[in-house]
């Protein structure tokens, strides 16, 4: 925030004015329709510079809410510092926990790789979301409706759409228990 | 294990083998896939029977349904950033977007009013003095828009039934917090709380195992995914006899719908825990071995 607080008594601060060729001029509404007035007002606000609005199309009472909003210089510089040490804090956290279950993942890895090589080859393996193993098309031959829809919906190596996003209050059905699963239980 | 036979072309581990799909040297965490894996190292002939050592664990999460709420820092710096931004922001255009003299555009203005006193305080956001005339057929239409505002949306609190009366089984408790499935297990006229967990079977994959383990200790109505082929964590039980698994691997799942249906068998009872509240249910060797792999919120 560039913009110096303004004291009690008015000092036009020091902005620097830019000029541009075409100017719009705020003009009062004619009596007849007021539409094209406010068209134009919306969409080529006043752009003169003899007030002290960069855009020039501040609130009337910019500098006294202002004043209002900001307590002093140092108190805003101390909110941002506070601000960005918090979100420091916040991040560190994060990073760390994230640490710890990479290391854990990665012990994982390591002991599976020194005890099977097979089965350290098979976690390993990068899945084509497209693909489907020549069991699983024969299956879906054999399924019809809905069954086929569940098999469908759920792709390996993708996320599956019922995972819900967070929202601010629950829902209003609740947790659905009375969950059943339709047809053959989990793809190969 | 020097004692697994490896095939000719597995012995050469530089750094830029990806030809025969040898995904040694490269880092687990990557995403760049480097091709399809069409050929397959066959399982080295004469190798151990790593699955009967190997036991599969899963950890089972409930995501949160709620959103975080702000510390009290939090919403006090985002008040404060509202009030600078109302200083400073261009006035709405709301002549262009409500047509005068409507009740939408009443409604509005009044509740532009409301937000300013609410974020920049009393002198700000009060009404502008008006001729007699003006003020009339002002409150005239505040009245009818406040007619209009009687139904209102029934707002479902965030803390329901299930935390008041603390239903451990319940998954609609702690919206906002990761939840995790334990089991209560009888093992040996003794009774610990663990994650469910089987054995690995002959010829299968980890996290097919996983998958099917999770169905046979908690039933089929729970609609679950197991996330990745990768394991998260690994717990080396060092009190292992001889026939009990010496090393689990631990995979994740979702559970999205549904609930836990246990045999009574083997399985007594389930619940579904934060973090914290996991710590004292289970053995402090258990628990060191495991902590890391969970969310701390």
């Amino acid at each position: 925030m560039s913009f110096p607080i303004l004291p009690q008594r008015s000092i036009k601060p020091t902005l620097r004015k830019c000029q541009t060729s075409v100017r719009y001029a705020g003009r009062t509404a004619p009596a007849g329709d007021p539409r094209h007035e406010i068209l134009r007002r919306t969409l080529y606000p006043s752009n003169l510079r003899n007030k002290s609005t960069p855009t020039g199309t501040w609130r009337s009472d910019v500098g006294r809410a202002l004043q209002h909003a900001i307590p002093s210089v140092q108190a805003h510089e101390t909110i941002e510092r506070a601000w960005l040490l918090h979100q420091r804090h916040v991040r560190r956290q994060r990073d760390s926990e994230l640490k710890r279950k990479f290391e854990k993942m990665k012990e994982a890895m390591d002991e599976l790789e020194k005890l099977d090589k097979h089965l350290y080859f098979e976690a390993n393996r990068q899945e084509d979301p497209r693909a489907r193993s020549t069991k699983e098309v024969e299956l879906t031959k054999t399924l019809k409706g809905s069954e086929r829809k569940a098999m469908e919906a759920r792709i390996r190596g993708l996320f599956p759409r019922e995972l819900r996003v967070p929202t601010d209050t629950p829902p209003r059905t609740g947790w659905n228990y009375d969950w059943k699963p339709t047809g053959p239980a989990s793809t190969p | 294990m020097s004692a697994l036979a490896r095939c000719s072309s597995c012995l050469p581990r530089s750094a830029s083998t990806t030809r025969h799909g040898s995904i040694l040297s490269r880092s687990l965490a990557t995403e760049a896939s480097a091709g399809p894996s069409t050929t397959q190292l066959a399982p080295a002939p004469g190798k151990i029977k790593s699955h009967e050592t190997i036991g599969i664990s899963i950890v089972v999460n409930r995501s949160p349904f709620l959103t975080r709420i702000p510390s009290r820092f939090e919403r006090a710096f985002h008040a404060y950033q509202q009030r600078i931004e109302r200083a400073l922001h261009n006035p709405f255009p709301y002549e262009f977007y409500f047509k005068q003299g409507s009740l939408l555009e009443t409604k509005f203005r009044a509740e532009e009013r409301k937000r300013e006193r609410m974020t920049l305080g009393a002198p700000f956001g009060t009404i502008e003095p008006q001729t007699s005339a003006e003020s009339k057929a002002q409150s005239a239409r505040e009245s009818a828009v406040e007619a209009l505002d009687r139904e209102e949306e029934e707002i479902i609190p965030r803390r329901g039934k299930a935390d008041e009366i603390n239903d451990v089984r319940s998954l609609d408790r702690k919206g906002e917090r990761n939840l995790y499935l334990l089991l209560l297990k009888k093992s040996n006229s003794e009774q610990v709380w663990r994650f469910p967990e089987g054995s690995l079977q002959k010829g299968e994959l980890l996290h097919e195992s996983a998958e099917r383990n999770l169905l046979k200790e908690c039933g089929v109505v729970m609609d679950t995914w197991v996330v990745s082929r990768n394991p998260i964590g690994l717990y080396k039980s060092s009190s292992a006899g001889g026939t009990s698994l010496s090393r689990l691997f631990f995979y994740k799942a979702h559970i999205m719908a549904g609930q836990v249906r246990p045999d009574g068998s083997n399985v007594l009872d389930y619940a579904w825990l934060t973090k914290q509240e996991m710590e004292e249910r289970l053995d402090k060797e258990y628990w060191h071995g495991v902590q890391d792999m969970l969310s701390d919120f």
